[in-house]
């Protein structure tokens, strides 16, 4: 027996742009939908049960993270509900609700909490800048510390046990039984879509998004690689150098277009923009720019008269390590592929 | 008797012709005796076959017409009129169905077919040669209608009937007008009260000096029939002479030590002896419900309008036509009926809607606040098991509206509708819409899984399986019950076995013909109107109250009514009055006249509608049906019977 809340709407509303009592159930997004079948039905399913805020019910299904949001839904809708910004919503809810910290919630649904913590964590750069003097080769060899230790640690602390919270609330509550067997068998959906986002290409009109996307996490991954463990900034290999030019480019090339699209709001996956999108997609933006620069700045021999190159580089890293990483739309990067792999183990187990 | 009939044989384009071979039917026909004339035709109902015959009746002479084709519900009428404009007196006409009864009936065997037709063709000639001329009956009309209930239907239809030119008595059972209507606060669609309609409708009685009003007044007698009733009405009195000077009234009403349930306010407040439903309401002059007063006299002392003295009075009037624009009651759930009567939270809408009314700022049941309701749909209607089986219609726009007007009245309102599907029919969609977007919550279920009312830790709840969200099991903790009850006939009809109008399957008022006769009953000068014939809501009972208005004023206009001749006639030297026809009879048409041994049975004919239930009663087979005597019937037979 399910409790009825009507004061749940109220609070995924913080979450995103939807108007939860347009909808009518005429069930036309779930007719549309080129991803949903009879095992996961959405996102009809996903908007009633928001509308008569079943939380728990939500918390248990996976469907919104098997969205990839074409926004077909919420284009056909009849009464303009925007389902396709409900699925996003849930899954931003859903976000705060995985993470233990508390962080997600509060930045999500505060613009003002995400800013404080933007300048918080850019005054600790600068201040960490001024007590080293702005020296050139401490700065980047703190920088690569800190690339190296942010990565095992919010790894280990924040998205660990938030994906075991996230399996908690999703498989284990609602009674899956499945055996270790089960759960090495599937492992390779879990890859395969962590990669790739496979699933995405089910969506009708995504060939480029997809393709874009795909660029983009090849292009993040191997940047992430280039800079922390071929150690990009300091090296003297030319092929490394090269590699690093070209994946940043890649990243602040897509991104530029993700922006684009975001500012001219032509297709529905990007009518809606949240404060955490814009933050990620910009972020990630000035990651690939300033990076760029500042191996640029290198190679011309120029960046030590120039440390602010490298102060800014330094605070948009922090910035997206501790904020965007762990609270924000990048762990969805995470969620959704293991969202598949959690998906396949309850199908497989049943 | 008829020696030159014409007789028509029609192919209905194929329908008949196709299994009867009509050209076998002319010929076996052509020489029966008293026929002149026999032709067939592809359609007799087209006008150039109508000219035809109205030619040939007119060139041949011919004294009687038989046209062999469809049901005589479709073209009686017609072949009726085309003797009338040839000449011919229309009883001299005489219908043969030969394709509802034959050919449509018996497609698998057309010889035998054939020889039914001719063996009803036959019959029929039988009986047009023994036709009489007949002339219509024609009885004078009192130019009054008397129209009975003053809520808003009969207000409207009397005013209607006042301008039209008719004398109007407006009677009305309870002390004040306005009827169901002056119960409601603000209506749905129009942003007016119910009061301030009933004032409106009020106000208009009150100017035509033509309609005359009786209050606390009932129909107790009825003689006569369409165009002349005799109407016999009791009038309670208000005991009171005039309105109290300012103030007294009120101290009057509070010295009353009685109290009683307010049925205005559907029992949920109570009150005095002495009493006005509220302070503005017509007419404006309280009255004491002496079955609650215990004459002890208090009122009296602080008030000098008060009379004791008054007495019931009985007046008579003579009317042409009578409305019947009685109202409806709302349903009352039984004792356990969603928790009706068990559980403290659970009210009817009705109910609820007079809470409303009395919740200024907070709404409050019980003492307790309200926010979460939970409403709960066609209760008394649409009933599965029950003997109400139809949509009491004004419910859902009715309840939707209400739900609005509490979410915009009071803050933190949620609505949660369990209903079996919405009929917000025509304009009210626009509010279903409305509440919707206001956040409303609706659940449904189909009518053999309704919502469970139950009490728990000191907390009610509403479970439903919801259609919505594929049959999950869903409950909501409701801080109050709305039962959203149909509507049902009123409680004491008696009105309608007083003057033998029949009710339908739903016990509503009953019309003759739903589609083409829908204001008028059985009962010749009657009229229904308003939802005394059923749930309407109030556009519909103003429809249904101008159309019984027209239809009545059209029996009063002209001072005299032309009714059908075919009616039952007693043979007064065979009649010993044993009162076995009186009793057989529907419509209450016969009496007994004469005395002394010398009595016989009477047929009023313009109440005797020629169906001829008191004829084989009858022991000494005195009684007759003009244009169907015993005579035409035993021909009919005759002609049936194959003669080899």
């Amino acid at each position: 027996m399910a409790r009825i809340n009507p004061e749940f709407t109220d609070e995924l509303k913080k979450y995103g742009a939807f108007d939860p009592n347009a909808c009518y159930n005429c069930g036309n997004c779930t007719a549309v939908c080129t991803l949903s079948d009879e095992d996961n039905s959405f996102p009809r399913k996903m908007v009633r049960y928001s509308v008569l805020g079943l939380e728990s019910e939500i918390q248990a299904s996976l469907d919104p993270w098997l969205c990839y949001y074409c926004g077909e839904c919420s284009s056909t809708c009849p009464r303009e509900a925007n389902p396709g910004e409900l699925m996003m919503s849930l899954r931003r809810w859903l976000t705060a609700k995985y993470d233990w910290t508390g962080f997600s919630g509060l930045l999500y649904k505060s613009l003002i909490a995400s800013i404080t913590g933007f300048l918080l964590l850019a005054l600790v750069v600068i201040l960490f800048g001024f007590s080293m003097e702005f020296r050139m080769n401490d700065l980047l060899h703190y920088g690569h510390y800190f690339e190296v230790g942010a990565i095992a640690l919010v790894a280990s602390i924040i998205l660990l046990p938030n994906i075991v919270r996230m399996w908690y609330q999703t498989v284990k509550k609602p009674g899956s039984n499945a055996g270790l067997k089960t759960y090495f068998k599937c492992f390779g959906e879990l890859v395969v879509h962590m990669f790739t986002q496979k699933r995405a290409l089910g969506c009708d009109d995504n060939q480029l998004r997809w393709f874009e996307h795909l660029v983009l996490v090849l292009g993040y991954l191997s940047l992430l690689f280039t800079t922390v463990f071929l150690d990009w900034f300091s090296t003297g290999s030319d092929f490394i150098i090269f590699l690093g030019y070209f994946e940043s480019a890649l990243i602040f090339v897509v991104t530029f277009d993700f922006v684009r699209r975001r500012i001219q709001k032509d297709q529905e996956v990007s009518k809606h923009s949240h404060p955490s999108d814009w933050f990620f997609v910009i972020w990630l933006f000035f990651m690939g720019l300033f990076s760029f620069m500042v191996r640029l700045f290198i190679d011309l021999n120029i960046l030590e008269q120039n440390m602010w190159l490298y102060i800014l580089q330094l605070i948009v890293l922090v910035q997206w390590a501790l904020l965007i990483v762990p609270f924000g739309k990048w762990t969805h990067f995470l969620y959704r592929s293991f969202a598949m792999y959690f998906q396949k183990i309850k199908l497989s187990a049943s | 008797m008829n020696k030159k009939i014409g007789v028509y044989i029609c192919h209905c384009g194929g329908n008949i012709s196709d299994y009867v071979d009509v050209e076998k039917v002319r010929q076996s026909v052509e020489k029966d005796e008293g026929v002149f004339l026999s032709k067939t035709t592809m359609f007799a109902c087209a006008d150039s076959n109508q000219q035809e015959m109205v030619d040939d009746i007119k060139a041949q002479d011919l004294d009687g017409i038989v046209v062999a084709s469809c049901s005589p519900k479709l073209h009686l009428v017609t072949f009726r009129a085309v003797a009338e404009r040839a000449g011919l007196n229309k009883y001299n006409y005489v219908h043969a169905n030969i394709r509802e009864q034959v050919s449509w009936a018996h497609s698998d065997n057309k010889p035998g077919a054939t020889e039914k037709a001719i063996q009803i063709v036959k019959s029929a000639i039988a009986k047009a040669r023994n036709a009489e001329t007949l002339e219509p009956v024609k009885v004078e009309s009192v130019k009054a209608v008397a129209v009975i209930g003053a809520g808003v239907a009969g207000m409207r239809a009397a005013i209607e009937l006042a301008e039209a030119g008719s004398e109007v008595f407006l009677v009305e059972r309870e002390f004040f007008v306005g009827g169901r209507v002056s119960q409601w606060d603000e209506l749905c669609i129009t942003p007016e009260t119910g009061k301030e309609l009933v004032t409106r409708l009020y106000d208009e009685v009150m100017k035509h000096k033509h309609v005359t009003l009786f209050t606390g007044a009932e129909l107790s007698e009825q003689t006569g029939s369409v165009g002349n009733f005799s109407l016999k009405v009791k009038i309670t009195p208000r005991h009171f002479k005039l309105q109290c000077a300012e103030g007294s009234l009120q101290k009057a009403i509070e010295v009353c030590p009685v109290e009683v349930p307010d049925e205005f306010n559907f029992n949920i407040t109570t009150r005095k002896a002495i009493y006005h439903n509220y302070p503005s309401e017509y007419p404006q002059l309280p009255a004491i419900d002496m079955k609650n007063c215990t004459r002890c006299g208090e009122c009296e002392k602080v008030c000098s309008s008060i009379d004791f003295s008054q007495k019931e009075e009985a007046i008579n009037l003579k009317v042409g036509s009578i409305l019947l624009a009685t109202g409806f009651d709302p349903y009352e759930p039984k004792q356990g009926e969603f928790g009706y009567g068990e559980i403290d939270d659970v009210v009817t809408l009705p109910q609820f809607k007079r809470i409303v009314h009395y919740c200024k700022d907070k709404l409050t049941y019980k003492g307790k606040e309200v926010k979460n309701i939970a409403y709960i749909y066609c209760v008394g209607s649409r009933q599965v098991d029950g003997e109400n089986k139809y949509c009491s219609r004004y419910c859902c726009t009715s309840n939707i509206h209400t739900a609005i007007t509490v979410k915009k009245k009071y803050k933190n309102i949620h609505n949660f509708h369990f209903n079996r599907g919405i009929r917000t029919y025509g304009k009210a969609e626009v509010w279903y819409e409305e509440s919707s977007r206001l956040g409303d919550i609706y659940l449904q279920s189909f009518e053999h899984d309704p919502p469970v009312v139950e009490r728990r830790e000191g907390q009610t709840f509403v479970k439903i399986k919801d259609l919505l969200t594929s049959n999950k099991e869903l409950e909501v903790a409701a801080d109050l019950v709305v039962l959203v009850t149909g509507m049902v006939p009123r409680k004491d009809n008696s009105i309608g076995s007083l003057l033998k109008i029949p009710k339908g399957r739903d016990k509503f008022f009953n019309e003759i013909h739903m589609k083409l006769r829908p204001v008028e009953t059985v009962i010749d000068g009657v009229t229904i109107a308003g939802a005394s014939q059923g749930p309407k809501n109030i556009m519909e009972s103003m429809n249904s109250a101008l159309a019984a208005a027209t239809k009545s004023f059209s029996l009063v206009a002209s001072g005299e009514l032309a009714l059908e001749p075919t009616v039952a006639k007693v043979d007064r030297a065979a009649c010993t009055w044993c009162g076995k026809c009186a009793e057989a009879c529907p419509f209450n048409a016969i009496d007994m006249v004469g005395g002394n041994g010398n009595s016989v049975a009477h047929v009023n004919s313009s109440v005797c509608k020629g169906c001829g239930m008191c004829l084989p009663v009858c022991p000494e087979n005195a009684l007759e049906l003009i244009g169907l005597s015993d005579v035409d019937m035993e021909n009919m037979i005759d002609a049936l019977i194959p003669t080899a």
